[in-house]
């Protein structure tokens, strides 16, 4: 079953990995940062291994983001595309047995100044019956 | 000579060939990589030169110098493990032309059994048999999945890994972990079959239906007097037999109930019926043959109300006896809704409703919705469709609910 790990953040000035760039991680002391980087390495070396990462892609600034609304015809405006405080940063796609080991994975994503949300993608097919 | 050809008398062989090193090595690992080298060799030299005459004497005899080549280059740590195996290179070489590889019904059951491991996971189990025994490549095999190939070859060579960490070797199983082990088998062919027939079909391009259905028609042929795997090979058939008419020209799902059953494989359903007779008799009947029992009388109606409810009810209560699951006691109140009125559906059901484990589950939701309109119930109806198109992670079915929450609405 696939899912969507969606990452919303605010790092600033905005980077990758976003914590490295927000308030919130960066006062924990060095000793904490130093495992929750090493432990989301292990996560992401273990999501390759088992053959459960399927792709993953950090996104640009929002401020670097070009806007399309529809007002009887395309209207085109800079970015961002929301003024709240978190922008989505990023996402990672993985392909796993089922949704315990899907939630298991993504609380693995917590972090400090970061929202992660998992969302289960649709996929095309489907029983008769 | 023309690669499908070639690719024909590939997948035919590789299984054999395989099994014919396996025998030599217990290493699946580096078995299967030494075959396909040989498949490599293959078709480079067969195009050019013409195959040979005993292409799995061929085969064998090249990857089994693959396999020496490589033992001879690897490290100490290898040399220790062969003689632990009492492995010399030397016992790799090549068998004869007349006893290349033994007896081809013991192959492919010790080849699956070995696949079906159960240190594997039931989705590593499928990837593996696709690669080993089905002979696909890893990026066929990724390509059913719709994952990409590096993934894929991620889960295949952990799976091998796991293998060997546990010991697990290509002989013969004790006879008393048999049955348990030739469960794993059949359940991993059946979520095979069904990645392939529910998963979106004309979206990959490796019809795993097909390659379920072969496996388990070579299943069925080593173990011809298996009731259990006979039951799955008809529930497969009498399943695919549906296939073509279960999505509209638009790719929209036709429920069973309004699906022009002149679109269904015929010849499949008579060979699907007639193993489903010959083992019902003998007993003890267990849940696939079950499951391909109700398949057949599904595949025997003219439509939908014709037919035969009760024999489906009393069908479902025996599989609920004995492999009860919520699919079963979901699948019994609809059938019961049919036979005996939609309030005694809803009755069954109702367990089900009351669940807190199965409020999140749009199967459910959506038969409730479906006996609750049947009874008359329509804004209790409207609630359900909408819950269940709001869970449902399929698209077709998704779009299927929405269309009979609009009706009502």
């Amino acid at each position: 079953m696939k899912f969507v790990i969606l990452i919303h953040s605010n790092p600033q000035p905005w980077g990758h990995p976003t914590g490295d760039f927000n308030a919130e991680l960066q006062a924990q002391s060095p000793e904490v940062r130093a495992q929750m980087n090493a432990e989301f390495e292990a996560l992401l070396s273990e999501l390759s291994e088992r053959g459960e990462l399927v792709t993953a892609e950090a996104l640009g600034d929002p401020a670097t983001s070009t806007i399309y609304r529809w007002d009887g015809g395309p209207i085109t405006s800079d970015g961002p595309y929301a003024e709240s405080k978190e922008h989505f940063a990023g996402y990672f796609l993985i392909d796993v047995a089922d949704r315990s080991r899907a939630e298991e994975i993504a609380r693995q994503f917590a972090s400090p100044g970061d929202t992660v949300e998992l969302r289960p993608v649709m996929w095309p097919g489907g029983e008769d019956v | 000579m023309r690669l499908s050809g070639l690719e024909d008398v590939w997948r035919e062989e590789a299984p054999r060939v395989l099994a014919a090193l396996l025998r030599r090595s217990g290493d699946l690992g580096a078995c299967e990589d030494a075959v396909q080298e040989a498949l490599l060799a293959a078709a480079e030299q067969w195009p050019r030169d013409g195959v040979p005459d005993n292409p799995r004497g061929w085969l064998v005899r090249v990857a089994s110098r693959r396999m020496i080549d490589r033992l001879r280059s690897e490290n100490a740590r290898v040399e220790r493990e062969l003689r632990d195996h009492s492995l010399t290179p030397g016992a790799a070489v090549a068998p004869g032309a007349d006893e290349a590889a033994g007896n081809g019904r013991d192959d492919t059951l010790h080849l699956l059994l070995l696949c079906c491991h159960p240190a594997l996971t039931p989705p590593s189990q499928v990837a593996l048999t696709l690669r080993a025994v089905a002979g696909l490549s890893t990026a066929q095999v990724a390509a059913g999945f719709l994952v990409p190939e590096t993934t894929m070859a991620q889960r295949i060579s952990r799976a091998k890994a796991t293998l060997e960490r546990a010991g697990a070797r290509f002989d013969a199983v004790p006879a008393r972990e048999l049955p348990a082990r030739l469960h794993a088998v059949r359940h991993a062919l059946y979520l095979m079959f069904n990645e392939g027939h529910y998963g979106g079909t004309d979206l990959g391009d490796t019809d795993l239906t097909r390659e379920a259905v072969r496996l388990t028609e070579r299943l069925h042929r080593a173990l011809p007097d298996d009731d259990e795997t006979t039951g799955l090979l008809a529930l497969v058939l009498l399943t695919r037999a549906r296939a073509a008419a279960r999505l509209s020209p638009t790719g929209d799902l036709v429920p069973l109930a309004e699906q022009d059953r002149a679109r269904w494989d015929r010849l499949a359903i008579r060979r699907g019926t007639t193993l489903v007779e010959r083992v019902l008799p003998r007993g003890p009947v267990g849940p696939f043959q079950l499951q391909a029992a109700i398949a057949a009388v599904h595949a025997g109606a003219a439509t939908w109300e014709e037919t035969d409810w009760l024999q489906i009810c009393a069908l479902y209560r025996m599989l609920e006896r004995q492999a009860p699951s919520p699919t079963v006691t979901l699948n019994l109140a609809i059938a019961s809704g049919m036979a005996h009125g939609p309030r005694a559906g809803l009755q069954r059901l109702q367990p089900l409703l009351d669940d807190p484990a199965q409020r999140r589950n749009h199967r459910v939701l959506a038969a409730a919705a479906h006996l609750r309109e049947l009874a008359g119930d329509v804004s209790g109806a409207v609630e359900a469709y909408r819950a269940a198109a709001s869970l449902t992670q399929s698209l077709p079915e998704q779009r299927y609910l929405n269309t009979r929450l609009a009706r009502l609405t």
